[in-house]
């Protein structure tokens, strides 16, 4: 009997106080291909570090539909379910207030591997909130095969010319698209949009995404910035009513109006523009540097793998630009595992972790370790060329405002497209909101 | 006969239920809708009287969000009553003998309505949707999400689904109907115009009536797959109340002027639901 009592003694012993001593640690994501790559990383992890210091890293997935919303709630609500949680720099300003800073937990040595801009684009107010994962820019997407005839053509180059001239004012020379300024873009649309020129071998010269989404903000804001515009001024005062903001509607206006991108357009965002690319209808796509991998792929584009470029996004008088966002991991402000937590960011902001992110889909933000890969991934070197020299974080774009003014634009940039209201109306009505936002 | 000490005692368990359930939430949210409140300050709340409620008023998007909504609402009402009759009527014969089709008609009913919005997504895409393609071979290319079909596209898609459900209570309603009444109109002499509209009609107008009401305070809170196809585009072409509400609340922070929004809407709600269901229970009585 007493034999028996001990054994369920030590039972519970081990059960209640012995327990807790392996704590796991919970990261909140969400499923898809950065959580497979992520769990490769995590698999590593627990099979070394983690497993010398006693503990596991293990993943709680929330469907990707209203994600943010519902990790906002949970974070505002102080839940302690999950100790590290996705962040990005457009919801960063929103989570602050309930994210723990993680500086001490990247070595400046491991901050040297990073593109700075990446660092910077999950920092608010000189703190670091999150461990960059993954990079998100934009590239120029153009059909090899139809840029290489127009480059070659002088048929197609006296065509491209007339048409400039009758559409833009100007005669126009095809370039090649690294070279592009948003006028070229314009004319190259114009030029392969069928019902302008019936010698074009696709319906449309592009695609451009126009529904009312704040990610398409960040693709139109590219030309924007380009056109030497931000959201704010100098003194931090709204300035998307600007004369640069008024010339990158119009650059947008000009292929709407001219029906150079599908008409289903006004409500497209990342899958409508792929699918009308990889159809073969389309010439040209701005879009995220994550559809290569889509767009090239002979099982699901077999019209146009093979045949895809990519280039910078067009230049304006401030050169090329490229929205630029990072997702990455935070700490959980009311985590009861901070310790574990902080190991497992340390062992994240590694280049051999972040090899094998690379490795299994993911992106990040350390050019040594895209430009290792560049050969099986050719579109990593021009993702870690563009983090470099040509991203940029929008002037608030990690302020707690960011969320409500990305909705804000979406909403009257997207009646602008639809000619719901005048340029001028919709940009003063985005002013005057932004105004409001910000005072509140 | 139970006594009334026995009815209290078995209603206890349910009324509890619902304070904890429904009253607790119900005075969160009244004191965050007059109150200052965002996500950081979600424990303490700074009441400021009845300012949201000023804001919400006087915000344009907010009448323009409930101009969508009524005119949403009365256009699916209308034409799903109708429809919902007129397969009931027309169908009602093929029905009786073939029982097993009815299940077949009510399966849009199981679809959610955001898998709903993602399949006519696909379907109204320019390059691999069936509905352009169609539309292209008749010479038309309309663009069904643009501003001005966009309403009609989203309205027709809601009632693609949800017609079933007034074709279900109008068939229900119509053999509920004593045959012996028809046999006598048409001994009379009724027409089957005249046999529907002075024998079937009056006596489905309160079984209708529901059905309609029904189809009105859904068709009002209309959210996913408006919110799945458009986000409320083409600018603010299909925002309606729920997605104010929500876009308030979420991307704005204004988190007491989005309650607020929604206890001006439950208020308009419960004014309605119960001068209809005054009404049609007066009908039913008559």
């Amino acid at each position: 009997m007493s034999v028996r009592l001990a054994t369920l003694i030590v039972a519970v012993w081990l059960t209640v106080v012995a327990g807790p001593a392996r704590a796991d640690v919970t990261l909140l994501f969400w499923p898809g291909p950065e959580s497979n790559a992520m769990q490769k990383v995590i698999d590593a992890f627990n099979a070394g570090p983690g497993k010398t210091d006693g503990f596991a890293v293990k993943q709680l997935l929330f469907s990707r539909v209203g994600f943010f919303d519902k990790e906002m709630a949970d974070l505002a609500a102080g839940s302690k379910d999950f100790d590290l949680c996705l962040v990005t720099t457009y919801t960063l300003g929103r989570y602050v207030p309930f994210l723990a800073p993680i500086n001490a937990y990247v070595s400046p040595s491991a901050r040297q591997s990073y593109a700075p801009v990446a660092l910077d684009s999950l920092q608010a107010n000189g703190v670091l909130y999150g461990v960059p994962t993954d990079i998100s820019v934009h590239f120029l997407y153009y059909r090899t095969d139809l840029i290489d005839r127009l480059l070659k053509d002088t048929a197609w180059h006296k065509e491209y010319a007339t048409l400039a001239q009758a559409k833009l004012g100007r005669a126009m020379v095809p370039k090649a698209p690294a070279d592009w300024t948003w006028d070229d873009f314009v004319a190259t649309s114009l030029f392969f949009t069928k019902t302008l020129n019936h010698a074009s071998p696709v319906r449309f010269g592009a695609v451009l995404q126009l529904k009312n989404l704040i990610f398409n903000v960040m693709l139109w804001q590219d030309t924007l910035v380009a056109d030497g515009g931000n959201w704010l001024d100098a003194a931090g005062h709204p300035a998307i009513d600007s004369a640069a903001a008024m010339q990158a509607v119009q650059t947008y206006l000009t292929i709407i109006q001219n029906h150079a991108t599908p008409p289903g357009s006004l409500n497209y965002e990342f899958p409508e523009a792929n699918e009308a690319f990889g159809s073969g209808q389309v010439a040209t796509m701005l879009q995220w540097n994550a559809a290569y991998a889509i767009v090239n792929d002979p099982k699901q584009m077999p019209v146009t793998a093979g045949k895809v470029g990519i280039a910078p996004m067009p230049a304006g008088p401030a050169g090329h630009k490229t929205h630029l966002h990072s997702l990455g991991i935070g700490l959980n402000k009311a985590s009861e595992h901070k310790d574990q937590a902080g190991q497992f960011l340390a062992y994240l902001a590694t280049e051999p972790a972040m090899q094998i992110y690379a490795k299994a889909g993911g992106t990040p933000p350390m050019p040594a370790v895209l430009n290792g890969l560049s050969a099986s991934h050719p579109d990593f070197a021009l993702v870690g060329k563009e983090a470099a020299q040509d991203g940029y974080v929008i002037k608030g774009g990690t302020a707690t405002t960011a969320m409500a003014i990305y909705t804000l634009l979406a909403e009257k940039l997207s009646a602008i497209w639809g000619g719901q209201v005048a340029p001028n109306d919709g940009l003063k009505a985005a002013q005057q909101g932004m105004t409001t936002v910000l005072k509140q | 006969m139970i006594s009334r000490r026995e009815g209290w005692l078995l209603i206890t368990p349910l009324a509890v239920f619902l304070v904890l359930w429904l009253g607790f939430p119900f005075l969160t949210d009244l004191v965050y809708s007059l109150s200052q409140v965002g996500f950081t300050t979600l424990r303490q709340p700074r009441l400021s009287g009845f300012g949201n409620y000023a804001a919400v008023l006087h915000d344009p998007a907010f009448w323009q969000a409930m101009g969508f909504s009524l005119r949403y609402a009365v256009v699916e009402t209308v034409a799903q009553v109708a429809a919902g009759l007129g397969l009931a009527v027309g169908l009602a014969p093929i029905l009786s003998r073939y029982r097993s089709l009815l299940a077949l008609i009510l399966l849009p009913l199981m679809i959610a309505p955001a898998l709903n919005g993602l399949m006519y997504r696909l379907m109204l895409n320019d390059f691999v949707g069936i509905i352009p393609i169609y539309l292209g071979m008749l010479d038309l290319s309309p663009n069904l999400l643009g501003p001005g079909w966009v309403f009609w596209t989203v309205a027709a898609i809601d009632a693609l689904q949800n017609v079933p459900f007034t074709l279900l209570l109008a068939l229900a309603g119509l053999q509920a109907i004593p045959p012996e009444l028809r046999e006598a109109a048409r001994v009379d002499g009724a027409s089957a115009w005249q046999e529907f509209r002075r024998v079937l009609l009056p006596l489905l107008v309160p079984v209708l009536a529901i059905a309609g009401l029904v189809r009105f305070i859904d068709s009002f809170r209309v959210f996913d797959h408006i919110y799945v196809l458009t986000g409320g585009g083409p600018g603010d072409a299909t925002t309606g109340i729920s997605l104010y509400i929500y876009k308030a609340f979420f991307a704005q922070q204004h988190l007491g002027l989005a309650v607020a929004a929604s206890m001006i809407l439950l208020l308009l709600s419960l004014v309605l639901l119960l001068a209809l269901m005054r009404r049609s229970l007066h009908g039913a009585r008559a």
